[in-house]
């Protein structure tokens, strides 16, 4: 591979992941901290509870959103081809999840800045907007992804030159990798809570998040191994790859899962002690789902059955890739996450996040 | 063929309230500066309390500006996916270093929120100058982007060779026979350059476009216009900041409102009287080097003229005609009888070669338009939008006037300078009223002369540029979707009320957190 595509590919996949990990705390803990906070409505004990959900979506999310920004420069920049084609055949799915994206981003920072400000009713409601678009964002997004996996409305635009505007939600591919992407953040982002609650010693949000980890984890048990056969019948090259070369994945995945799974349960029933274990199991599961959805691909950018259309047909050749300005970029981004870190250490670990906004 | 204009409201609709957000997120790290750097000298609280407030309107600002952004960006790539090929070539390095600057805003951004007044004050100085120094950088890379647009750098004699009255746009960094090859099939097809782009394996195929990935960076115009844009986006953010401050004094009375407004007047008259006279000029004289026609719809120069004050500003030489329609039209009518097929000979592009190759049909008879009336079809487009472009433009010089008058009169009557500050004492009586009210009224005008002459300027700068997205190359049809139902009235109707309910719910929301205390806590 081209140095330039090879650096284009290793970049997307990189921000893939990096977005992917954050999204699926935030999207999973801004549900949950939607839920405590209608519960304190009538038990305002659940408003501290809320509010620690709520923390760790407040100081992710603008550094989940970033990598989704790095994901469009680098699929425009490196990867031109096959961005004009998405957006010309996947208009409404991307549509919809950039109208999720405005709705979801400032309703997070109104609803933290407004707690306590106006009417406690009215905060729950801007929770729960603020919760369930935050769905509508994979459900554009994932469609793009099921449509390089398995062809739906690209394949009728390309066989008659038209595609019907909701084309890319008749894959069946899309739906499966949509309830597992789902179930998947739901359970990672409730994990997330339960962790630093054990952390805390926080009682009382240890319990109600995980038994919303292990709940849905349990749904998961089903859907990953739904979207597995699908692959089988709609993808056989990803579906091969899976179970070929990137096998030693799979069962790094299936081993973190028995154990959030072992986790979990204990979990559930009120014991704290493995309890900080919950987070970081979660997400190297959905890293490593992501590495095998994504990765497990190989030299082929979009899969159409037994064949695919390698990544170089979609590069940029436009001009020589300045090489060097890729790897700076890539040292920021490393720097970046330093200071993130540095951040989520004050905020997290030294409280630096008050429970009520100043 | 796709209706443009809703499409085109959309975007500028996205692109101004980004404009608004970006104000305050280059404005308000000034302000909360100069007031940590109060705090941390005179251990007032009153001035780390103005600090948080300010830090937490710039906290939801910061996430409605990353919406925006990503709608801008979005708009660009989905709205108008020609646009790609731009990212793909000359706003490459721009918008790859603007990943860095970018997350960087928003690690010290989120480290700089967490830690204010936890921390001792100079860390906070460190961290908030580390995130305005990103969000500085991030504007410099989006404006250069931005220029590109205006002035094509790179792209050399291209667009002179349809358009004689054009300049040269800095040195060749293109294959000239690929990109006109390019531009004429989108001309010769009709169809959208993203359907070009769209085909597996056609970058391939066409190969190095361009040979220079960083010459965006060397245009003279976007040196000005990064120094232009910058200083007005901090002058409309630091006027909202003591217009604020400066409402809460003449509603309260209270003394300590003014110790806040006193030192943000006098940065904000600093660099108001940078921005508006001296910068502006130098932005005035790219303008009239690079883009005769939008200097000519500026000036409402049908005819060329001598005008002895505007050819003094703009040239150095008031006896310098300013040049106008009737010249172009002259110019377009010596490319005499060539066709856009000579043109393709010149250059040695096989028009039927290109449409095999990128799997275009052409429209008949295109090798034998004249070259001559294209030029002079685009030049009456331009011209349709002279008594828009001249009001805008005269207004906003106007409102900048106003403005930076207003700024100056507020910051020498709070500070005093010898003479300058009776002079601005007795002109301050003017506005009426007594001293708290005055001091309202003149950071009122003060924004509103600031953000009028940015809104204008930025209209004129980016309608006077049209018929074309890229000045003298490609036509906004050229770079649109070709999906159709994007400008049907649902979708549009759709598009518009999320822009709208966002936002304004957005700016409430800032208001809200500006002006309201806690109730929670308290019951």
């Amino acid at each position: 591979m081209d140095a330039g595509v090879l650096i284009g590919w290793a970049g997307l996949g990189l921000s893939v992941i990096m977005h992917v990990i954050f999204v699926s705390v935030t999207l999973g803990a801004g549900l949950l901290a939607a839920y405590l906070r209608w519960l304190s409505l009538s038990d305002p004990a659940w408003e501290v509870p809320a509010r620690r959900a709520f923390k760790f979506l407040i100081l992710a999310e603008l550094f989940s959103g970033v990598w989704g920004t790095i994901i469009t420069v680098f699929l425009a920049g490196f990867f031109p081809t096959i961005t004009a084609l998405a957006t010309n055949v996947l208009f409404t799915p991307i549509a919809v999840a950039i109208a999720a994206i405005m709705v979801r981003i400032p309703a997070i920072a109104i609803s933290w800045y407004t707690w306590g400000r106006i009417s406690p009713s009215r905060h729950a409601a801007v929770m729960w907007i603020m919760a369930i678009s935050g769905f509508f964002i994979p459900f554009g997004f994932r469609a793009v992804f099921a449509e390089i996996t398995a062809p739906h409305a690209v394949a009728s635009y390309l066989a008659a030159g038209t595609a019907s505007p909701f084309a890319a939600w008749g894959s069946p591919v899309f739906w499966t990798l949509y309830l597992h992407t789902v179930l998947a953040v739901v359970s990672t982002g409730a994990f997330a809570v339960a962790a630093i609650a054990a952390y805390d010693r926080d009682e009382k949000t240890f319990k109600v998040a995980a038994k919303w980890g292990f709940g849905v984890l349990l749904g998961q048990l089903a859907a990953g191994p739904l979207y597995y056969f699908t692959l089988s019948a709609y993808s056989p090259i990803l579906f091969n790859n899976i179970n070929g070369p990137y096998l030693p994945v799979l069962a790094m995945k299936l081993v973190a899962v028995a154990a959030l799974v072992y986790v979990g349960f204990k979990a559930f029933r009120g014991d704290m002690s493995l309890g900080r274990l919950a987070a970081p199991l979660a997400l190297f599961a959905v890293v490593m789902g992501e590495f095998l959805n994504d990765g497990g691909r190989g030299e082929y950018f979009v899969l159409i059955g037994e064949q695919g259309v390698p990544v170089a047909a979609f590069a940029n050749f436009y001009m020589p890739i300045p090489l060097g300005a890729a790897y700076v970029i890539v040292g920021f981004f490393v720097l970046a996450l330093i200071v993130f870190a540095l951040a989520a250490y004050y905020a997290l670990y030294k409280r630096f996040i008050s429970e009520v906004p100043e | 063929m796709t209706n443009l204009h809703p499409l085109l409201y959309l975007s500028a609709l996205g692109v101004y309230f980004h404009g608004v957000y970006v104000s305050i997120t280059l404005g308000f790290p000034v302000a909360i500066g100069i007031m940590l750097y109060l705090w941390s000298r005179r251990g007032d609280q009153f001035y780390l309390s103005a600090a948080k407030k300010m830090s937490a309107v710039l906290a939801v600002n910061f996430a409605l500006g990353a919406i925006t952004g990503t709608l801008v960006e979005f708009g660009l790539v989905q709205v108008w996916p020609g646009t790609i090929f731009a990212i793909a070539t000359f706003a490459f390095a721009p918008l790859a270093l603007e990943l860095i600057a970018f997350i960087m805003e928003i690690a010290f951004l989120i480290l700089f929120l967490v830690t204010l007044g936890r921390v001792k004050p100079a860390f906070s100085i460190a961290v908030l100058a580390l995130y305005a120094a990103f969000a500085y950088f991030s504007g410099v890379l989006i404006t250069a982007v931005n220029t590109w647009m205006q002035a094509p750098w790179g792209t050399g004699p291209v667009a002179k060779a349809l358009y004689p009255f054009l300049p040269e746009f800095g040195p060749l960094a293109v294959d000239v026979q690929k990109l006109v090859a390019l531009k004429m099939a989108a001309v010769a097809s009709g169809q959208p350059v993203s359907l070009v782009l769209q085909s597996p394996g056609i970058s391939e195929k066409i190969g190095v476009v361009l040979n220079d990935p960083w010459v965006a960076f060397y245009s003279p115009y976007a040196v000005v216009s990064i120094f232009h844009n910058i200083l007005a986006a901090i002058v409309i953010g630091l006027s909202l900041a003591v217009a604020g401050w400066a409402y809460r004094y003449w509603k309260t009375g209270r003394e300590e409102y003014l110790r806040i407004v006193k030192p943000l007047a006098a940065a904000l008259a600093v660099l108001f009287f940078v921005q508006a006279p001296i910068v502006a000029h130098f932005q005035g004289e790219v303008v009239a080097k690079y883009n005769p026609t939008k200097f000519a719809l500026m000036e409402g120069a049908k005819e060329t003229h001598v005008n002895p004050l505007v050819g003094l500003v703009a040239f150095g030489d008031p006896n310098k005609p300013i040049p106008g329609f009737d010249g172009f039209y002259a110019a377009c009518d010596a490319l005499g009888n060539a066709t856009v097929g000579d043109l393709a000979k010149q250059l040695n592009i096989d028009l039927a070669q290109v449409a095999g190759l990128l799997k275009l049909q052409f429209a008949p008879g295109v090798a034998e338009v004249k070259l001559a009336d294209v030029c002079k079809a685009d030049v009456a487009k331009a011209e349709a939008y002279m008594p828009l472009i001249f009001a805008a433009y005269y207004s906003k010089v106007a409102f900048a006037i106003v403005g930076v008058a207003a700024a100056l009169v507020l910051a020498f009557t709070l500070n005093r300078v010898p003479v300058l500050s009776s002079v601005a004492s007795a002109l301050a009586k003017v506005v009426g009223g007594d001293e708290k009210r005055r001091v309202f009224l003149l950071a009122a005008l003060a924004f509103v002369g600031a953000a009028v002459a940015s809104v204008l300027g930025w209209y004129v700068r980016e309608v006077g540029r049209k018929p074309w997205t890229v000045y003298g190359l490609l036509y906004p049809s050229e770079v649109v979707t070709p999906v159709d139902y994007a400008a049907s009235p649902g979708f549009l109707a759709f598009a518009f009320l999320v822009v709208l309910a966002v936002n304004i719910g957005g700016l409430l929301a800032m208001y809200i957190v500006a002006t309201r205390g806690l109730k929670f806590w308290r019951r």
